[in-house]
């Protein structure tokens, strides 16, 4: 075995990785109904619909007022605190006609400019956002 | 009898896609990225694979929320380009080798991998893309397609070491279909790259590099690297680089270069590309 057999402790170190929620079976439950109505989008027939009226597409879906709220706010940092998944949620950026940079960039505080900089100058080091309890 | 010729590991990002859809491979943006496939897209010209094993994610397109296979073989006819949000890709129709794909599925069911079999699946970018980087823009792909899909997705995804075993599987299993084929195996995805929260755009270039340098010869240090250190080191989507391990595992004992390149940066990633032949 190459993995740590204890699901706790496999679980309890993915809180250690600072400014990330990896998509664990908690999130994935909590996320499940947002996911689902971010995959509908992937028909052009919902998209339409999505288009026309957003908060009456979002009230077909046992979804809670908060996860709601962070849709229509495009709130993606939000939306993973809540159970989304970056995968299911690129449908509704997609739809609005962003790309993956334009809609990661808001995740990070930077503008998209400067993201992009930060990206063709060899990306965030990985120095100082390994762990946050090690501070490396 | 029917055996595994080569392997090789790209990245998959949509972006490419988009590049190649749009004619703009080309651009100073992007001739970097693609003129390190040249040597790769002459190669395959001269090889001519009869089917690729390729080893890709689903990115909720032909998998939702709802069903979560851990790896799934598609055994299907063929398979359509998917509608991803802004219309499927103009690309040819992957066709599949079903008597190949239903051999290497009863063979590793037989070996203990419980896979999950899929008749009928639409296809995205993480397969599309790579096909796109190797072949160009021909009206057919030159080669039969098997799409092995893998969950990198809703932890726990599958360690490394338990794909590298699958990929072992696969190539006992290959070589014991009765048909002279010569079948390559993809492995895509990764590499370093973190697409969500305030820790986005994360490349380690070095780390990378040294991922890389692990998959030639006969090292299988990689086998045993945990979840956490790709997620540390290479970002939160890096972990897809546990499928290069399918492919990695596949080729047997000892590998050769034949080719390798890497840059950064592609949207939010690094790419990643090695051709390698068992030895």
């Amino acid at each position: 075995m190459s993995e740590k057999a204890d699901i706790h402790d496999y679980l309890a170190e993915f809180d250690d990785i600072p400014g990330t929620r990896i998509y664990t079976a908690k999130r994935a439950r909590q996320g499940y109904h947002l996911n689902q109505f971010a995959m509908s989008l992937m028909k052009a027939e919902n998209r339409e619909l999505w288009k026309a009226d957003e908060a009456a597409y979002l009230d077909q879906w046992p979804m809670s007022d908060e996860q709601k709220q962070a849709v229509l706010a495009r709130d993606y940092n939000r939306l993973l605190d809540l159970g989304g998944n970056i995968y299911f949620l690129a449908k509704v950026f997609s739809t609005d006609g962003l790309s993956f940079v334009q809609a990661v960039s808001t995740m990070t505080g930077m503008s998209v400019e400067e993201y992009q900089a930060m990206m063709n100058s060899g990306g965030r080091s990985p120095d100082g956002v390994r762990s946050i309890k090690d501070a490396r | 009898m029917a055996r595994i010729s080569a392997g090789i590991a790209t990245s998959h990002v949509p972006l490419l896609g988009v590049a190649v859809d749009q004619d703009k491979t080309r651009d100073p943006y992007f001739h970097p990225i693609f003129s390190g496939y040249e040597w790769t897209k002459r190669w395959e010209a001269e090889r001519k694979p009869d089917v690729i094993l390729l080893v890709y994610n689903d990115h909720a397109s032909a998998f939702d929320a709802n069903i979560i296979p851990t790896f799934a073989i598609g055994t299907g006819e063929h398979f359509k380009p998917a509608d991803e949000g802004w219309g499927p890709r103009a690309v040819p129709d992957v066709i599949g080798h079903p008597d190949l794909a239903w051999h290497i599925a009863q063979s590793l069911i037989l070996e203990e991998f419980d896979m999950t079999i899929i008749n009928q699946m639409d296809v995205d970018h993480g397969l599309t893309v790579p096909l796109s980087m190797m072949f160009g823009t021909p009206a057919a792909w030159p080669a039969k397609v098997i799409p092995l899909a893998v969950n990198v997705v809703t932890y726990p995804v599958p360690s490394g070491n338990r794909c590298w075993m699958l990929g072992e599987a696969i190539r006992r299993a290959v070589e014991s279909f009765p048909e002279e084929l010569d079948v390559q195996i993809w492995g895509t995805g990764g590499m370093s790259h973190q697409l969500q929260g305030q820790r986005a755009g994360l490349i380690n270039a070095a780390w990378d590099n040294r991922f890389m340098d692990s998959l030639i010869g006969e090292s299988e240090a990689a086998r045993h690297i945990p979840h956490i250190e790709y997620l540390r080191e290479t970002g939160s989507e890096g972990i897809e680089m546990v499928m290069w391990l399918i492919m990695r595992g596949a080729l047997g004992p000892r590998t050769r270069l034949l080719h390798r390149h890497y840059h950064v940066p592609c949207s939010n990633t690094a790419i990643g590309h090695l051709v390698l032949e068992p030895c």
